[in-house]
């Protein structure tokens, strides 16, 4: 017996494939649905749960040094929070949207008709 | 009945090759050992894997194979067309991330990722890279990612701060993220150990509560190697595709 394997169990295997893949890639409508749903609905949760806080406490913190800095206190630490709040907002909107966490990102067509 | 609970105490780095350079502390710590051992674990996995290249792979193949599909696919569906240059660093990112989380599950071991100065490390190379490859692929032009359109000007003067903002936000949530779900998990694991080892025979409730929590942190060390991944591959789109 020789090592090789009889090539039509190669052209079989590769028909396999061929078959398999093509079927997945009808099950795919769009390249974002491309994991599977249960996956990303998780990695979802896990991800924005944390993306407020931070925000929030990162423009916080930022205004404190601000007004360390340029001896501005309260106002920077004030106006920087709210900017955190409102950033924050907007990250776990885009999250949840399907924009990624995308800065300034807009999907062609439907989302760019409403912006305006 | 004492309680003695140290939770935080596995969290504690301890030199182990002590290494003083003109007043800078490099010893060699336990932290710095399990980076080792988790870059060891990955180069011998996918060394050894790949190494026969079967037609038909074995188990040990198959995982490397498998761990090299997931992440194409997921470089490929986040980040779009042109970022298949940036796919080794994903999947390194990827692959010690998740080596890091899974071997901090191991009695004894030490968490690397629980150290936020590794997650920071971690996330601003990614936040610093990204911007790099936005400035270099698109110039000034890539500002713009801060500018939405169709906005008008006085609104500009509000959002474009706010834009900037969650921009730089970005290595904040993506370390913080993932160093607070490794606190977190290994404080509680250690709590509810603790727990088990003063009340006696009633230890079996902690006991069990505690291999419930061990099940949940293997979930959450694998997902949060995904979502660091996931993330770099989204912030890297917008860098190369700017809209």
């Amino acid at each position: 017996m020789s090592d090789e394997r009889p090539p039509d169990e190669l052209a079989r295997l590769a028909r396999r494939l061929d078959q398999a893949q093509s079927s997945r890639r009808r099950e795919e409508p769009g390249p974002r649905q491309a994991d599977s749903g249960e996956q990303q609905a998780l990695g979802l949760g896990f991800r924005i749960g944390i993306e407020f806080v931070v925000a929030i406490l990162v423009a916080t913190g930022l205004g404190w040094a601000f007004d360390r800095v340029l001896g501005t206190r309260p106002f920077a630490t004030i106006v920087l929070f709210f900017l955190g709040v409102a950033a924050g907002m907007l990250n776990v909107y885009r999250a949840i949207t399907g924009q990624g966490a995308a800065v300034g990102f807009r999907r062609p067509g439907r989302e760019a008709g409403r912006k305006h | 009945m004492a309680l003695e609970l140290h939770p935080l105490e596995q969290f504690k780095i301890e030199p182990l090759i002590p290494i003083h350079l003109g007043g800078l502390d490099l010893s060699y710590t336990n932290s710095a050992l399990f980076m080792t051992i988790a870059v060891l674990l990955i180069t011998a996995l996918l060394v050894m894997g790949t190494r026969r290249g079967a037609l038909v792979p074995g188990r040990w193949q198959s995982i490397a194979e498998m761990s090299y599909e997931f992440v194409t696919d997921m470089v490929e569906t986040n980040a779009g067309h042109g970022a298949e240059p940036y796919f080794p660093f994903v999947f390194t990112l990827f692959m010690f991330v998740l080596f890091s989380n899974l071997l901090g599950l191991i009695p004894y071991s030490y968490t690397v990722t629980s150290q936020i100065i590794v997650t920071f490390a971690l996330a601003a190379t990614v936040f610093i890279g990204v911007t790099i490859i936005g400035f270099a692929k698109h110039g000034a032009h890539f500002l713009r990612l801060f500018v939405p359109e169709g906005v008008p000007f006085i609104l500009l003067l509000l959002l474009v701060p706010i834009e900037l903002l969650s921009y730089f936000i970005r290595p904040f949530t993506l370390s913080i993220r993932l160093f607070a779900n490794m606190l977190a998990g290994h404080t509680m694991l250690a709590i509810f150990g603790g727990f088990a080892a003063s009340v006696g025979l009633l230890a079996i409730l902690p006991v069990a509560l505690d291999v419930a929590i061990l099940a949940l942190e293997v979930l959450v060390a694998a997902l949060q190697a995904y979502v660091f991944a996931i993330l770099t591959c989204l912030y890297l789109r917008d860098a190369l595709h700017l809209h």
